[in-house]
């Protein structure tokens, strides 16, 4: 099967590899898997105060396509409002990609990846904003460990 | 025809390999080509059809994994599909924490110590879907089953990195 520049660029030379601290309030991390093919995928995206996404971080247990996908968006938010990294698609990832039909799945993954990360940050900055709800904070982070 | 009626043996989870060779074997030979050379182009068809459904079903029973999720399959527990992603948290994290941990070993030794924990861990999970199948607690089954996915996946990975450990220490 051959395989586009940009697939094996990605999968050779990953972007943004790493993690964020998932306590730090400005941080959203998305944690979703494949289990039919056994792939997990970890992607985390750090707010700035101006509402841009400064940093984002990804760690990829899968196939190259997974860690390609994962890699490409990482560096397709940075810089975005999260409304706007929430519009992106798994087909732009399958075509930037050129993924084989039978890889599309793990632009699937990136794109649920980097939805759930999104949510947990506004779950996260929910809960801040809400001055009924900040007061039990501690004890809800404690129990959720 | 399901794949147990298919081998004539009852829908179980647990089944003795020795059996199931048995039925496989014997109707392999019933429906083996050669017999149906010299027969009509429909009953050859037939034989064919009936050998490859058989071989599919032996596959499927013969692993006890793969067994497992088609027997869950038969009792109404679907597992996510090709392309279906889940978000379970816990079972995440876990599947996570072991592909990393499998990352960092760095000597054969470890790998295949991880490797033997997770082939435990396998058995031991294995052994205790019957009593949920008992309970017939669908979501605890389809989590058993996920998990079981992951470990499964986290061996076939144990197997490949120690291959890659002991070929660049030769």
């Amino acid at each position: 099967m051959a395989y586009s520049e940009k697939l094996i660029d990605h999968y050779e030379n990953p972007r943004n590899i790493g993690s964020l601290d998932k306590n730090s309030e400005d941080v959203g991390t998305g944690l979703v898997g494949a289990p039919a093919c056994g792939d997990v995928m970890k992607l985390q995206i750090k707010v700035g105060a101006d509402g841009l996404i400064e940093d984002a971080k990804f760690k990829t247990f899968g196939c190259g396509s997974a860690i390609a996908s994962s890699s490409l968006v990482t560096e397709w938010v940075k810089g975005k409002t999260i409304d706007e990294a929430g519009t992106i698609k798994n087909t732009d990832i399958a075509k930037h990609l050129a993924l084989p039909p039978v890889k599309i799945h793990c632009s699937v993954l990136a794109e649920d990846a980097i939805k759930a990360a999104i949510a947990d940050y506004r779950a996260k900055t929910a809960k801040v904003d809400d001055p009924a709800k900040s007061t039990g904070k501690d004890e809800s982070q404690a129990a959720a460990e | 025809m399901n794949h147990f009626a298919r081998l004539g043996l009852p829908a179980a989870l647990d089944l003795e390999p020795a059996a199931l060779d048995r039925a496989y074997f014997a109707l392999q030979r019933q429906w083996h080509p050669d017999r149906f050379v010299a027969k009509p182009p429909e009953e050859r068809a037939k034989a064919s059809t009936e050998a490859a459904a058989l071989n599919d079903a032996y596959r499927t029973l013969k692993d006890p994994l793969s067994r497992a999720v088609y027997f869950a399959e038969l009792k109404g527990v679907e597992l996510p599909a090709d392309g279906k992603t889940i978000d379970d948290p816990e079972l995440l994290m876990e599947a996570m924490e072991a592909r990393e941990e499998l990352h960092e070993a760095g000597s054969a030794e470890a790998v295949h110590a991880l490797a033997a924990k997770a082939r435990e861990d396998m058995k031991n999970s294995l052994a205790r879907l019957g009593s949920l199948f008992l309970r017939d607690d669908k979501p605890a089954i389809r989590k058993a089953l996920l998990r079981l996915r992951y470990l499964d996946k986290f061996a076939e990975e144990a197997r490949a990195r120690r291959m890659n450990l002991e070929r660049s220490s030769a």
